[in-house]
């Protein structure tokens, strides 16, 4: 019994003497998902053999509760060191005063310049303030089915609302359960409404997509009773009446089963379309224009900050940088489907010049057609909006609510939220 | 005195216990609904009375809540109760593997209440639910029903899976109770010429009224506090016609991020509950039942 506390006791001893200082840091991501976590896990590894002594600690939270586990962990300040922060949450984990102004981390990283136009400006949601580094960007696009439309007549993807409405329509044959278009009901619809409605205007806001050039609340005015109106036809003749209460998954299962061959979506669906449809089964357009031959997208973007209270800010942003890098973004970006935020990693890696990656290409290329806006994320009632539109406008799809008395809500909702 | 002394000592581990792990909680969600403790908001709390009462009684959705959150319970407890009753009744004659098939019965109750929520939206998904092909293929419908997407059948699906997985918790309750009555009761009453009912009304329902109350009243509480199916189903849609208190108080914390208000609704539905138990509990100890 003696000699085996003895020897115990000697291995604890050089165990202690000849072991390095090992720094952990703790990053937690929000997007976990089986296509996802270990690509992240696998750059981590890169890094860690790289950097001999640092190991990362990976959280992965159920991507439902991530963000409540994230703003509980920052606001009560857990040990964290690297925390995945989407444009939604920004503001307000900003507001808590607990997330590093990265500016003086970004001016001295070289590479910054060869960011694509409009990312940094469009994270700097609250105060102008760098609080994060995108390391994805998110815009949405028209995935379609060249294989079902090819059958049903069609060699081309639509290239406006109209021409897609009548496209749709003609593919949907509810007896043959086929439908024309891959409807998103529930579970943040925000952006595909938005996208719809906003079609039918010509001066959006480039600072606030609920607002005109003129400084009127999009909702008050005429056009966006056509653009409610032809949402609601969009879903009536042409999507299954069940997509009222769909999310992301039931939308996915749909466009691959072939049921509906069109969809608007981000780039991070590619990843599993990928895996699921033989190459070439689908490709990407720019979303089709709208009536006044625009159209108004919004930049989604999700990066990597650094809460203030970290104890290896340096350490942590050296990651950052690590998995901002060309070479780790583009793989980063092809495994898990968001676009890059490099310019260099379009020229160097032929897949996002692609056809899946035709949409994004053609619509960036095109600023007169395609103009980016902002949501008003800074709001503090950004995140009721959400909650507040999709009730509403099921109550309008399912005959509930006029599409006027809707309208009248949601403008009452921004002016009482303040937005002008 | 000492003896006094002893026993209070021996008691205080237990109730600080209590003190910290029950009351400190409720205590501190009560008082949380009267601050303004939301996400935007974590460098100006402060008391704000009841703001947040007044916000979530003005929703124009709000009575449409309680309203669903009454069919929501009623019909669950109620069907439950039936079927359960049914099943522990249909268990108690042994029968040769009895055990085996106990195990099917009751497995419902162990899944986790989510990820029934998950798997019955997915089976009763109106383009490609399992439930449809089958009544599809047995020529009983042309066309896919909307199971979840109608809000006059949204309801209906979602109480029927809440009816499903909480059956096995009546029958096992039923049934531990059912094999308590003393068989010289019922042998007595065939003496006198009872008949199946007559003994069922008049012999095993008096005699485990105390089980059924109890299981009712719990039941009743845990339902009202059960927002796992619907969230996994519905989310609380289309419209909010599955939207029940629960669902409510989720929607807050996750859309919202706002917790203060989130409290409120929990302290609403605490309320509501301990009003219920205070009636329930007064209406049941007045009856009388004598075999």
């Amino acid at each position: 019994m003696k000699k085996i506390a003895i020897i115990t006791c000697i291995l604890l001893f050089s165990l202690l003497l000849f072991s390095e200082d090992v720094i952990t840091l703790n990053l937690i991501e929000a997007f976990s998902s089986p296509y996802r976590t270990p690509t992240l896990k696998n750059i981590i590894q890169i890094f860690e053999t790289l950097n001999p002594g640092v190991k990362i600690n990976v959280i992965s939270p159920p991507y439902e509760t991530a963000y409540q586990k994230i703003n509980l962990m920052i606001s009560t300040e857990q040990p964290l060191d690297i925390v995945e922060i989407g444009d939604w949450n920004l503001s307000a984990l900003a507001a808590m005063g607990k997330l590093e102004d990265l500016s003086s981390y970004i001016d001295s990283w070289h590479e910054k310049d060869d960011m694509i136009e409009g990312v940094l400006e469009a994270a700097k949601t609250y105060q102008d303030i760098p609080y994060l580094l995108p390391h994805g960007v998110f815009v949405k696009a028209l995935f379609y089915r060249p294989d079902i439309l090819e059958k049903y007549g069609f060699k081309s993807y639509p290239k406006t609302m109209p021409e897609m409405y009548d496209t749709a329509k003609k593919l949907t044959e509810s007896g043959k359960n086929q439908y024309g278009f891959d409807f998103r009901g529930k579970g943040y619809p925000t952006a595909f409404i938005d996208i719809v409605l906003t079609s039918f205007f010509d001066d959006i806001d480039p600072n606030n997509m609920y607002l005109t050039t003129s400084g009127e609340i999009i909702f008050e005015d005429p056009r966006a009773i056509e653009g409610l109106n032809f949402y609601v036809s969009l879903y009536k003749d042409t999507a299954p009446k069940d997509s009222i209460n769909w999310g992301w998954d039931e939308q996915i299962n749909a466009f691959v089963s072939g049921i509906t061959p069109l969809l608007f979506q981000d780039p991070d669906t590619t990843g599993m379309l990928n895996e699921m449809l033989e190459p070439g089964q689908y490709k990407t357009a720019p979303i089709p224009l709208g009536v006044s031959e625009k159209i108004y997208p919004t930049f989604g973007f999700v990066g990597w900050g650094i809460p203030t209270y970290s104890e290896h800010k340096d350490l942590a942003w050296k990651f950052i940088k690590f998995v901002s890098s060309a070479e780790i973004n583009g793989y980063w970006s092809k495994s898990y489907g968001a676009l890059p935020i490099l310019k260099s990693v379009y020229t160097y890696d032929s897949y996002f010049s692609s056809d899946i990656f035709e949409g994004w290409t053609k619509m960036f290329e095109d600023s007169e057609h395609y103009q980016f806006t902002q949501y008003p994320l800074d709001n503090e009632n950004w995140g009721k909006w959400n909650e507040f539109q999709e009730k509403t406008m099921q109550q309008v799809l399912l005959g509930k609510l006029s599409v006027e008395s809707c309208l009248k809500e949601w403008a009452d909702f921004w002016k009482k939220a303040g937005i002008k | 005195m000492k003896k006094r002394k002893f026993i209070f000592f021996m008691l205080l581990p237990t109730f600080l216990l209590i003190l910290f792990i029950i009351f400190y909680p409720t205590i501190s969600g009560v008082l949380l609904s009267f601050k303004n403790y939301s996400l935007f908001n974590f460098k100006n709390i402060e008391w704000i009375g009841f703001d947040n009462f007044k916000e979530i009684f003005s929703d124009p959705f709000y009575g449409n809540i309680i309203w669903n959150t009454v069919k929501w319970v009623v019909f669950s407890v109620f069907f439950q109760l039936i079927l359960g009753f049914i099943l522990a009744l249909l268990m108690k004659e042994p029968f040769k593997g009895r055990g085996i098939y106990a195990g099917f019965v009751f497995y419902p109750w162990a899944i986790s209440g989510f990820a029934i929520g998950l798997s019955w939206s997915w089976l009763l998904n109106g383009q490609f639910g399992v439930i449809n092909d089958i009544l599809m293929k047995i020529g009983f419908i042309n066309e896919g029903i909307n199971f979840l997407s109608d809000p006059s059948l949204a309801m209906f699906s979602v109480i029927l899976v809440n009816v499903w997985y909480g059956i096995p918790f009546f029958a096992i309750m039923i049934l531990a109770s059912l094999q308590t009555v003393p068989d010289s009761l019922y042998d007595a009453a065939e003496i006198d010429g009872a008949g199946y009912f007559t003994k069922l009304f008049h012999i095993t329902i008096p005699y485990i009224k105390p089980t059924l109350i109890n299981t009712i009243l719990l039941r009743t509480i845990w339902i009202m506090n059960f927002p796992d199916i619907i969230y996994g189903m519905t989310r609380g849609g289309p419209a909010g016609s599955t939207e029940i208190l629960s669902v409510k108080m989720i929607n807050t914390v996750f859309y919202e991020s706002d917790y203060s208000k989130a409290a409120a609704h929990g302290v609403v539905i605490v309320s509501i509950l301990f009003i219920y138990t205070i009636m329930y509990l007064r209406l049941t100890s007045k009856q009388e039942f004598s075999l």
